[in-house]
């Protein structure tokens, strides 16, 4: 049988650049700290040996348009490639010099839409989305110099209005969970982004963040209080910036009630950052 | 025009070199026969990204669009 070896969610743009245009030397030291947490986190995942690495992250209209915005979406293909993007602004110059296609885990990603989709998770599927930073900054921090284990890329749509709820969220990551224990492979599973920033995605209040609203969730995770999470409001969620904590919904589905040791939290004024770990049980 | 309208506008701009460097040097050109209202229009004209913004037009969209963007 299968089993979850490592879970784990974080923020996303581990881009010490970004933050020392955008916000100034103390920003940059403060990701510069999380990036050395995150590459030490990243050496307990792989010492887990982990058959495949399940990240479950948002677009940033990178990938998908509005022609049409999957609430869920599986990346399945024997491999995904880098996003390429002319002139990509800063968040996506962490990209540059990375390798430009990763292997996907078929097998596995299969199993995760097919059994969804039998279990009542309407799930899309893509065999062609690329990855842009908040997949890939998170793993090629986690993985330095050491081959990345096989992909299974899982988009949630934590930007584009109606957005799946916190609660549904974290019952898609009971289902990876299940996919997983029902699997023979060994499984690590992050969650990227956050914490608060871009307060109702209004361009005047770029710069807020909700440092009150960020200790409150931090501190849910650490005592395991799942639920007052899955009942967290869409209209929370936006007023706060929290978009993409719907990201870590799915990990705190998929850990089903463990505590969450916090390995990194910061409050920088344009984003609260953090890292967290889980130890599932067995 | 509707929401959808005017972030199709902005992935164009976003994901379209030729039609972005089009805007960049012939704004008016660029936004000729498109289905703006007037206040669509002078954001547009005046690249007045606040007010994109409020009209529907997507934070990430604003942020990304190369030479642009004003992150």
């Amino acid at each position: 049988m299968g089993r979850l070896v490592y879970a784990a969610a974080m923020s996303h743009v581990l881009f010490p650049d970004y933050y020392g245009k955008n916000v100034g030397p103390h920003g940059r030291k403060m990701v510069e700290e999380l990036i050395e947490v995150v590459r030490d986190m990243g050496r307990d995942m792989l010492a887990a040996r982990p058959d495949a690495l399940v990240v479950v992250a948002d677009d940033h209209l990178n990938v998908f348009s509005f022609d049409a915005i999957p609430a869920f979406c599986v990346r399945i293909g024997r491999s995904v490639d880098r996003m390429a993007q002319d002139d990509a602004i800063e968040f996506d110059q962490a990209l540059d010099g990375l390798p430009a296609r990763y292997p996907v885990h078929e097998a596995l990603a299969h199993r995760v839409l097919e059994d969804g989709l039998e279990a009542g998770f309407d799930l899309a599927a893509s065999w062609a989305a690329p990855l842009d930073h908040a997949f890939l900054s998170p793993v090629a921090t986690l993985c330095g110099d050491r081959p990345a284990p096989p992909l299974v890329p899982v988009w949630v749509n934590c930007f584009v209005a109606p957005l799946p709820t916190a609660r549904r969220c974290a019952a898609l990551g009971a289902h990876l969970r299940r996919v997983i224990d029902a699997s023979p492979w060994n499984v690590a599973l992050i969650a990227t982004g956050g914490l608060s920033h871009f307060p109702e995605l209004s361009l005047a209040r770029v710069g807020e963040s909700d440092p009150a609203f960020d200790r409150r969730v931090i501190d849910w995770l650490e005592r395991g209080d799942h639920e007052a999470l899955r009942a967290l409001t869409g209209a929370e969620l936006h007023r706060t910036g929290s978009h993409e904590l719907l990201n870590w919904m799915v990990l705190v589905g998929a850990v089903a009630g463990a505590r969450a040791r916090v390995r990194f939290f910061g409050e920088m004024g344009r984003v609260d950052l953090a890292a967290v770990e889980w130890t599932p049980a067995a | 025009m509707s929401r959808y309208d005017l972030n199709v506008l902005l992935y164009r701009l976003k994901k379209d070199s030729a039609y972005r460097a089009r805007f960049l040097t012939d704004r008016t050109g660029a936004l000729a026969g498109l289905d703006l209202d007037a206040e669509e229009y002078q954001a547009f004209v005046r690249w007045d990204m606040r007010r994109l913004n409020e009209l529907g037009g997507s934070l990430h969209l604003l942020l990304s669009i190369p030479g642009l963007a004003a992150h």
